[in-house]
Parts: C-alpha cells; sequence; structure tokens
C-alpha cells in the first residue's frame, strides 16, 4: 500500500477522533461536575443534529453559520434536563441517575422520530465540493474545517475552564463540591451550568458529523455515546487532557488498525478483511489500557 | 366462606361458557363469509417506514378484491380482513406477532415478513401450525432452504440474495464492460476488476456468495480485487473505501442497506475520489436514496423491480402506474418495492384460496405450490407468478436503472437502462470515470502474496512497543 493511502486513512482517523473528543469532553465535563453517568450523551449529539438540520433546512443559510444557534438552543435543553431532571433525584442514590438517563435515551428518540421522522436527513454541505491539495493527497474542505474547528472549540474550552470565574468553579466543584459549597460556589448552579455546556459540546459534535456528510436519525447516537464512554475511560475518568488523547488515539487506531493487521495477514498469504473490526478494535485499546493502567491515561485513583 | 365458594364457582363457569359462545361464534363468522390473511410487518421500531408502506399496501389490495366482490371460494363469495401482525422490527416481536396471528386471529394464511434475521425467527411458529406464509420482504434463500424446520408451507415472492448479483453481473458484463474497455482500449482477455464491500450480515454474506456463484455460473471474465465487510449500521466507510481505492477497481458492488448505500456512495465519490462506477442492491430504489445521495449517485447503477419513479415500457406499465397512483391517492405517499410485493402478496393468497376451494391450511399450501397467475405490478420471468417446485421461490425479471442528474430537482432519477425488454434510455460511461488500471498496465487481478509493506512495519513496531510495556510492567 501507497504511504499517501496510509496518510489519508490517518487523516479518516483524526476527524473521527474530533468528532470523540467534543463528545467525551461533554460527557467528562458532566460527570467530572456531578458525578452523573449520562447514558443518553449520545442522544444529545443525535437532537443538535437534528437541530442544525432543521434550523439549516429552514433558513437555507452555510450551515457552519447554523452550529453556534443550535448549539445554544442545546445548552438550554441541557439546562432543562439537568433542572427538571437530575436535579430532584440528586442524592437519592446512583441507581437512580442510571435509570433516568436511560429513560431519556427513549424520551429522546421517541421526541426526535416524532418531530423529524425516522428517516435520515443530512444536510448539503456549500465546501462539498472543494478539494486541498495536501502533498500527495486531496482533502475535502469540510474535513480541515472541522479539524481546525474542533481544536478552536478546546483552546476556547481550556480558556473558559482556566481564565473565567465560571470555569474555574467548575474545576472547584469537580475537585470538591462540598468544599466549593463552603467556599460559596453556588453548586447546583454550576451543575446547570456544566450540563448545559456538556449538551453544547455534544451539539457541536452532532453538527460537525452531520455537515460532514454523515445522515442523521433518531437511532445514531449510540454508538458514538458508547465511544465517548470508552475514550473517558482511556483517558481517565474527569480527565479533559485524558479525553483529548484517548480521542485521537481511539479514532486514529480504529481507522489504522484494521488496515494494518489485515496487511500483516496478507504476508502470510491470508485473505481477510479487517474493516468490520473497526469497534472490536476500540474495545481493544480500551481493555489494554485498563490492565495496564486501571484508572486510564491520567486518571487519578479514586475516580 | 362455602356459600362464596359456591358463588365464584358459577361465575367462573358462567365465564368460561360465555368466552366458549364468543369463540364459536367468531369462527361460524369467519366460516361463512371471511378470509383473515394476516400482514407480518415492522410497523413499529427501525424498519417502521417499511412496514407502514407494506401494511398499506396490502389494505390496497383487500380493498380491491373486496370491491370486485372478494374471493369466489367453492361458490360463495367472501372478503379478505386483513389482521394486523407488528414484529416490531425485532425477531422477538417477530415471534410474538406471528403466533398471536396465528393462535388468537385465527389466520389463514400469512403475507409479508420484512428482514431476514425476524423471518427467520418468526416463520419457525408459522412451521409449527403449519400456516402457508407468503413472504414477500427477506432476501435470504435460507428462508425456504433451511432443513431445521418443515418449509413447505413457506412461499418467497421476492428476489433472493442469489437473484441479485446474478442480474447485476450478467448486464455490467454485456453493458458497462464493453463501455470500459472501449474507451481505455483494453483487450478482451483483462478481467474486470470488480470491489465487494459488503454488510456484516446474512444479506451481505448473501450477496457476495452469490457474486462468487454468478461469476462462476456463468463464467465471467471478472476478479474481485477487494473485498471488504463493514458492520450493519456502519456510517464511516472512509477507510475502508481508501483500502478499496488502492486494490484498483473499475466496478464496486456494494452490498449495503439504504443509510450506508447513501453514504458509501457520497463518502466514495466526494471524500475518497473514488471514481468508479457504484452498484446498489434493489433495497435502495427509494426516494430517501435519491434525496440523501444528491448528485454524487449520478450515472450510479441500481437494480430494481418495483421504483418510485422509473415504470418498466412493456405490458405491465400501466399496472405500475395505476397501482402508484391509486398508493398516493389513499395513502398520500408513495409505494416502495416492499409494498409492491406484499400488495402482490394478497392477490397471491386470494388467488390460492380460490383455486384451493376452501380454507384447509394444507389445500391452500397445495394450491400455491401448483399456482400460475399473469404478473401483476412487477415483472416476473415468462409473464407468470409460479413457485419454482424445490424451493418455492418466484422468478422476478429484475432490470436495471442508472441515476441520471436532474437539473430542476436538483437530484438524480434512475432510467431503465438494461433489458432490452423494458429499458427506457442508454446506459452512459461518465466522463469522470477512472477504470482500475491503465491500458498498459495490463496484468492479471487475481490476489497474490504481498511483500510486507510501510503498515506491516508499523504493525510489528506496535507489537515490540506493547511488549515492551507489558514487560516494564512486569518488572
Amino acid at each position: 500500500m501507497d504511504i499517501s493511502i496510509f496518510i489519508q486513512i490517518l487523516v479518516w482517523g483524526l476527524y473521527a477522533g474530533c468528532i470523540y473528543i467534543l463528545l467525551a469532553i461533554g460527557l467528562n465535563l458532566i460527570f467530572g461536575v456531578m458525578k452523573v453517568v449520562n447514558f443518553a450523551h449520545g442522544e444529545l449529539l443525535m437532537i443538535g443534529a437534528y437541530v442544525t438540520f432543521w434550523l439549516y433546512s429552514s433558513s437555507g443559510i452555510n450551515p457552519y453559520l447554523v452550529v453556534p444557534i443550535s448549539t445554544f438552543i442545546m445548552a438550554i435543553l441541557g439546562i432543562l434536563i439537568e433542572r427538571f431532571g437530575f436535579r430532584p433525584i440528586r442524592g437519592t442514590g446512583k441507581l437512580n441517575e442510571i435509570f433516568l438517563s436511560l429513560g431519556l435515551i427513549y424520551l429522546l428518540q421517541n421526541s426526535a422520530a416524532l418531530l423529524w421522522t425516522t428517516n435520515s436527513r443530512t444536510i448539503h454541505s456549500p465546501y462539498s465540493d472543494i478539494l486541498v491539495p495536501l502533498g500527495t493527497i486531496k482533502l475535502p474542505l469540510d474535513y480541515i474545517i472541522i479539524i481546525i474547528a474542533t481544536i478552536l472549540f478546546l483552546i476556547a474550552f481550556q480558556l473558559f475552564m482556566k481564565k473565567t470565574t465560571i470555569g474555574r468553579a467548575m474545576r472547584a466543584t469537580s475537585q470538591n463540591r462540598e468544599a466549593a459549597a463552603l467556599m460559596g460556589i453556588n453548586v447546583e448552579r454550576i451543575d446547570m451550568l456544566s450540563f448545559a455546556l456538556g449538551s453544547a459540546l455534544a451539539a457541536v459534535a452532532g453538527s460537525l458529523w452531520l455537515i460532514s456528510g454523515q445522515m442523521v436519525n433518531p437511532y445514531v447516537g449510540s454508538l458514538p455515546a458508547i465511544k465517548a464512554f470508552a475514550v473517558i475511560i482511556i483517558g481517565g475518568l474527569g480527565s479533559i487532557p485524558g479525553a483529548i488523547i484517548a480521542g485521537l488515539i481511539l479514532g486514529i487506531a480504529e481507522n489504522v488498525v484494521p488496515v494494518i493487521i489485515q496487511s500483516l495477514v496478507a504476508v502470510f498469504n491470508v485473505e481477510m478483511s479487517f474493516t468490520a473490526w473497526k469497534d472490536t478494535i476500540a474495545f481493544l485499546i480500551l481493555i489494554i489500557v485498563l490492565i495496564l493502567r486501571p484508572t486510564g491515561l491520567f486518571g487519578k485513583k479514586g475516580e | 366462606m362455602r356459600k362464596h365458594a359456591i358463588l365464584a364457582t358459577v361465575l367462573v363457569v358462567i365465564a368460561l361458557f360465555a368466552c366458549g359462545v364468543a369463540q364459536s361464534e367468531e369462527t361460524e363468522q369467519q366460516g361463512v363469509g371471511e378470509i383473515r390473511i394476516g400482514v407480518v410487518a415492522p410497523l413499529t421500531g427501525g424498519a417502521s417506514t417499511t412496514g407502514n408502506d407494506m401494511w398499506q399496501s396490502a389494505v390496497l389490495s383487500a380493498e380491491e378484491i373486496n370491491a370486485n366482490g372478494g374471493v369466489n371460494v367453492s361458490g360463495v363469495n367472501m372478503n379478505i380482513t386483513l389482521v394486523k401482525g407488528d414484529t416490531e422490527t425485532s425477531r422477538e416481536g417477530g415471534v410474538k406477532a406471528v403466533t398471536k396471528l396465528i393462535t388468537v386471529d385465527n389466520v389463514d394464511i400469512l403475507v409479508g415478513g420484512f428482514s431476514s434475521g425476524i423471518t427467520y425467527a418468526d416463520q419457525v411458529v408459522a412451521a409449527e401450525h403449519k400456516v402457508p406464509f407468503i413472504i414477500t420482504g427477506a432476501s435470504s434463500p435460507i428462508i425456504t432452504r433451511r432443513d431445521d424446520i418443515d418449509t413447505n408451507y413457506f412461499f418467497h415472492h421476492c428476489p433472493t440474495t442469489d437473484d441479485y448479483p446474478d442480474s447485476t453481473l450478467l448486464f455490467v458484463d454485456d453493458v458497462v464492460k464493453p463501455e470500459i474497455y472501449e474507451r481505455f482500449n483494453f483487450s478482451e482477455d483483462r478481467p474486470l476488476r470488480l470491489a465487494v464491500l459488503y454488510q456484516d450480515s446474512k444479506y451481505g454474506e448473501g450477496v457476495y456468495d452469490g457474486i462468487k456463484k454468478v461469476i462462476e455460473k456463468h463464467n465471467l471474465n471478472m476478479d474481485i480485487v477487494a473485498a471488504e465487510k463493514f458492520k450493519m449500521s456502519e456510517t464511516d466507510f472512509r477507510t475502508v473505501l481508501t483500502t478499496i481505492k488502492a486494490s484498483n477497481p473499475d466496478v464496486l458492488y456494494p452490498a449495503a442497506f439504504l443509510n450506508e448505500q447513501t453514504l458509501i456512495v457520497a463518502q466514495g465519490r466526494r471524500d475518497v475520489g473514488l471514481n468508479n462506477i457504484y452498484l446498489s442492491v434493489e433495497c435502495n430504489d427509494d426516494p430517501d436514496y435519491y434525496s440523501g445521495v444528491e448528485n454524487w449517485g449520478e450515472y450510479s447503477i441500481q437494480e430494481s423491480r418495483f421504483g418510485p419513479y422509473a415504470v418498466p415500457s412493456g405490458d405491465i406499465h400501466d399496472a405500475v402506474v395505476k397501482f402508484r397512483d391509486d398508493f398516493e391517492d389513499k395513502w398520500g405517499t408513495s409505494p416502495s418495492m416492499m409494498g409492491a410485493s406484499t400488495y402482490e402478496g394478497v392477490y397471491i393468497a386470494a388467488k390460492a384460496i380460490e383455486d384451493a376451494g376452501n380454507l384447509d391450511k394444507s389445500n391452500i399450501r397445495a394450491s400455491l405450490a401448483a399456482l400460475e397467475m399473469p404478473q401483476i405490478i412487477e415483472v416476473m420471468q415468462n409473464g407468470v407468478i409460479a413457485f419454482s417446485p424445490d424451493y418455492r421461490e418466484s422468478k422476478f425479471e429484475l432490470y436495471m436503472q442508472q441515476l441520471i442528474s436532474n437539473e430542476t430537482l436538483d437530484e438524480t432519477r434512475p432510467k431503465i437502462v438494461w433489458p432490452e425488454s423494458v429499458k427506457e434510455t442508454d446506459f452512459v460511461l461518465p466522463d469522470w470515470y477512472e477504470p482500475g488500471s491503465k491500458a498498459e498496465e495490463q496484468t492479471p487481478a487475481a490476489p497474490t502474496p504481498k511483500g510486507p509493506g510501510f503498515e506491516a512495519v508499523v504493525a510489528i513496531a506496535s507489537l515490540f512497543a506493547i511488549a515492551y510495556l507489558v514487560l516494564r510492567r512486569s518488572k
């Protein structure tokens, strides 16, 4: 196989990694602050993609310009979910939180089916015909935009968490909820804001994913959510740098490793397709990391 | 206490008696003027769009039959009553639906059955009760060929995964290959380079096996240069399409469902630059496919037997148009392929019962086995609906469509290009088409052992790295 083909596959992995990172960071933030495992996080990606589709199809404007609006709408939805879903059951036991988030999966899926039917929807990017030559390969402009947009989002997110009062309050609540409350931080408001931010990041992930030519239907959220869980476990629960590194590892590995294995077995004259093993490889990485580092790459003991 | 016990016993006896009377009345009514047909379809769940289409088509045919006096059963005109059997798009749901249709609703015959996996599970119940089942939506040939149950009561009225590649590859050999070879001055000896991308399921594997069988059966000069699998509902095909592109194919044959096929074609053309002729299995001849694939699907090939846009010319033309118009008038949407075969399924059931002369299930089965009736809205081989004596499969005359861009709609629309008897226009090889290899590189493409490439070196290095980490940790 040509090296240019290998580089191209690497880029596809990078793109997948960007989507995983955006989704996993939101999930990690909610877990870090509220200690809630939101199983319906993939459904927030799905609803975010649908909102972008709806805004785009009703306005006809550039889909990238629609993303901030759908992100804002999803942040409000996140606030509502936290305020009327998770807050009333806070402190009543982990099982209630788990069942609430499982129930949210069905609620959001059926709501999407009711609003937009079960037919798959897609968005036509205005840049889908533009190819950018990068050395020996040509990349569609949309992927370059998505990768750059993810980097910018991550920088903005880091600045928000490090430089703003709310960001510092979120980190403090994540580190020690009681101490943060004693220091005068309104932890319930921080819960609400972290859920809003997590939902907004899921909306960004879903919107960029849709604009890159994917199709959304009410049931697409499950697999990305499972991958996002794998990312935060590999990276370490609650660790944002861990989620970034693990997202990249997972995205690149699940695209590159099957091709490598296929070429390796071809040396022994075995013709076998490994491309359907993407997910297997993702979870194999998860198992290997858990064996070598049970707390994940950047996790702390006790999480 | 004793009084209460007696009262309870009397009430139970009365209740049981009442139930018995009600049951016998229902049976009596059923015997006088009603044929009960169970429609097995995914009315809820992931495939509910298709399932509802199947149900609506069945309703249309039952209404037509009833409006024309019903079914003449030994001189008595009986109306058709349809009973819903919702499989919920799951195996468990399918078993539940078929069990209810047979044991509670007492249907005389079953029609429908979408998805090979679901039908494989629920047909076991029909086999146990020996209820005839006209299967109109499951493509795996195993449905009537499995030997762990009695399949004599199953009649397959939709093409199987063996049938799709037969027509498709004969068309490629007959029409596409000569066009490519003429434009690029390839020698006739050069095998056509075919890549297959198939779903990791009974359906996908069935199509891939069918492709291999067809090449062998017709001795076609084609090489399968890549055969890659993907998981059902996969959404990211960029990597697998990049590896397929590296194998230099002339034609790509995906065995995929609608959403997957849409993404394969769009990602292949737009992201990977795989400028081949893309083939497609019939289940994708759907309005959602044309809107989803946009103009990336232009010039791709769609195998079909009933579609939303193209109508085959010839004797069947008017019947297809009438069905489509009636369906749209009644339901406000276009019918799908699964709807078309279910519509026919109800007519087949009615004809079989008429021929049987009674509602005895073994007699209905026998008349289905001997059935011979004119084609209705789908083109059949020899113009006749009949089930083969070995595996009880009806044989369709599948046709090939090419997607042509429609500037007004900003989408593609299919035009029938093969076979000659029903075609609307000629096949076009697009200007952007790129073959797998140039004329001067005409090498046989049979898989040959390859030397370790860049990725093999990376793999070995990775193995060493993991081994090092494990060793370091154990120290």
